[in-house]
């Protein structure tokens, strides 16, 4: 469904440069992949590519496969067609930051529903209530971001983007600033949503040990020089 | 299209729920706006109130237009023709000898104007322009002095009494005159009475000892012709600029003239600096302006780069967020606009109100027409417009990935 080959940049770190390259990858409907690495190794930045939310300096391939068209993202983001890029991301990605990536000026469940408010999009309700029962955030959805602490709002981000069902999860550290419960609960949802909706999900984390063991394909941050880090299957 | 309008009207009611949510920061930028749009209405009150008036009286002043004929001379209707036709012309008027264009005006033995100054007046009369129009021989309009000294209302009638020596014998010829207006005092400040040309020839016709229907006596020779040439002339120059250039054609024609020239050349000075002034304080105070919006939507801008971000992340296209800009900025220049003219007004009414009343003749110190609002307001949705545009668009030229990791 995705399919990458050579996506680099170089990345400006005082006077001199770090340069992020992978050299392949290849993700399938469904399939959850968990990206690792120690601080400062470009995960983060790798996640913002093929978000198509930072150019690449070089991409040799990048094609995604949703609802039988196969969409040239290589070829968009040559044109940078930044429109079209909006268009892709609107309607195939879904977004969770570190931070939660909520607005501040809508409420919990306007947030959850911005995305597909966006695309004109009707909700499964049956969806939605399942997700927030099983986050437990059905009390805080009258409330605004700043009045949740940042764990609260990394589980309604994950509802958000995930709930107008996107072809691809890109998560940048999920459970960050979850306790162990709560971290093990979203792990077990990314992974039961991906399979149950066919979402193919890239899962940047630091937590690999709570995962290790659920048999997740894993690319893994190899520092080939202080100035570079290429990121290859584990 | 449906889909379309509903998506637009999505993103207006984003706009203005993150307006709402930032109320304290959309106050402040409301109340730098009002600071700049409210003095900048008033400055322009008082400039199409109390200043046009002012400009428009001392650059229109008939008295300043005016171009006397010195001597006596004889001027006939193509000298008259030749002066009517010239660009620079306003208003002319033949007038007689100068001994005859006095006379005595009476409303009783106890109210009258001795020796007042008699004066031909037809359409197009810069000193008479506002009044009703003499059509007949028996009207009148009085200055204001006149017409006080002898204590008359618009539609009396007065007595108009000359007098001449016949035959070692002084003669008095009267007639009846209806006053149908009187003229303000700014206009003409003497005690005169304004009269049609016919009378005023037959005035000329008594004085010169020949019998007169209008003044009769029963003496004086018979003649019925009256002559077709005048001594001298009302003339008065279209605006203060053709003063000199018409009293110059004048004496290219043998004709003496006296004018204004310094009294003009001080209000053509005045009018300068008045000029230059508020040109000065407007283009500042626009300026001001421009730096103000700039200022205030500008960091409004800045401090959203991160939820702008947020939003191209999550598929927001650049036109719809810089309509979300835009929304924002236009909603909070209405309400700013809005708010300023209700301060104007009350400014407006003090100006009237306390100033007003020190000057006489310029009850209306401040005043604004309903088009001036309009090109305010749409300046005011321009400006906005332009700011937000060109910071929107530094916004959104930054890649997503780059604000979110600012922030």
């Amino acid at each position: 469904m995705l399919t990458i080959h050579n996506l680099v940049i170089s990345r400006p770190i005082d006077k001199s440069f770090f340069k992020v390259c992978l050299p392949e990858l290849s993700v399938k409907a469904g399939q959850v992949v968990v990206i690792k690495g120690d601080s400062g190794c470009g995960k983060s930045t790798l996640l913002e590519m093929i978000g198509m939310i930072l150019q690449p300096d070089e991409i040799s391939h990048y094609h995604l496969m949703v609802d039988n068209q196969n969409y040239d993202i290589a070829d968009v983001i040559q044109r940078n067609d930044v429109n079209e890029l909006a268009t892709i991301r609107a309607k195939y990605l879904g977004f969770m930051l570190q931070t939660g990536g909520l607005l501040p000026f809508l409420n919990i469940k306007d947030n959850i529903l911005l995305s597909a408010k966006l695309l004109q999009k009707n909700i499964d309700a049956t969806r939605f209530d399942y997700l927030i029962d099983k986050l437990n955030i059905g009390h805080l959805l009258n409330k605004y971001p700043k009045q949740l602490s940042i764990g609260e709002r990394q589980r309604a981000s994950f509802i958000r983007s995930i709930i107008h069902k996107p072809a691809l999860l890109l998560a940048d550290e999920p459970t960050s600033a979850l306790d162990p419960y709560n971290a093990n609960l979203l792990f077990d949802l990314i992974i039961e949503q991906a399979q149950q909706d066919n979402i193919a999900a890239l899962i940047v984390t630091h937590d690999w040990q709570r995962i290790e063991n659920k048999g997740l394909f894993t690319l893994s941050a190899k520092l080939s020089s202080t100035q570079s880090s290429e990121f290859l299957p584990l | 299209m449906d889909n379309v309008t509903s998506k637009w009207r999505f993103i207006t009611r984003l706009s203005l729920a993150d307006l709402w949510y930032d109320k304290k920061v959309s106050f402040c930028i409301i109340a730098s706006i009002i600071s700049v749009i409210t003095p900048l209405l008033l400055l322009f009150s008082l400039k199409y109130g109390v200043v046009a008036q002012l400009r428009h009286q001392l650059l229109n002043d008939p008295q300043n237009l005016e171009i006397k004929i010195v001597g006596n001379l004889q001027l006939n209707q193509q000298m008259f023709d030749w002066i009517a036709k010239q660009p620079e012309t306003a208003f002319v008027i033949p007038l007689t000898r100068s001994l005859n264009t006095q006379a005595d005006l009476l409303n009783d033995s106890s109210h009258f104007v001795n020796n007042a100054e008699i004066i031909p007046t037809a359409k197009g009369d810069p000193i008479t322009q506002d009044m009703p129009l003499i059509d007949k021989k028996d009207q009148i309009l009085l200055s204001s002095l006149a017409a006080e000294k002898m204590q008359i209302k618009i539609g009396s009638r007065i007595k108009m009494v000359i007098t001449r020596q016949l035959d070692g014998k002084l003669e008095k010829g009267i007639t009846e005159l209806e006053v149908i207006g009187i003229i303000p005092e700014t206009y003409y400040s003497r005690a005169a009475g304004f009269i049609s040309l016919d009378l005023l020839i037959e005035m000329e016709h008594f004085y010169d000892g020949y019998q007169s229907k209008i003044f009769p006596t029963g003496t004086g020779l018979v003649d019925s012709s009256y002559p077709n040439s005048f001594a001298r002339a009302r003339i008065y120059a279209d605006s203060l600029d053709d003063v000199a250039p018409l009293a110059f054609k004048l004496r290219e024609k043998n004709i003496e003239t006296r004018t204004q020239a310094s009294a003009i050349e001080n209000m053509q000075a005045i009018d300068r600096v008045l000029g230059f002034i508020f040109s000065v304080i407007a283009i500042t105070a626009i300026f001001g302006c421009i730096l103000s919006f700039s200022g205030s939507f500008l960091s409004n801008i800045e401090r959203k780069r991160k939820d702008i971000a947020f939003m191209r992340l999550i598929g927001f296209k650049s036109k719809q967020v810089m309509f979300y800009l835009l929304m924002q900025a236009m909603t909070l220049s209405c309400l700013a606009f809005i708010v300023s003219c209700l301060l104007f007004l009350l400014g407006n009414c003090a100006f009237n109100l306390v100033l007003g009343k020190n000057l006489v003749s310029q009850p209306i110190v401040s005043q604004l027409q309903f088009y001036h609002f309009i090109i305010a307001f749409i300046l005011t949705l321009l400006i906005s417009f332009i700011v937000v545009a060109i910071g929107g668009r530094g916004a959104i030229s930054i890649q997503p990935a780059e604000s979110l990791r600012e922030a």
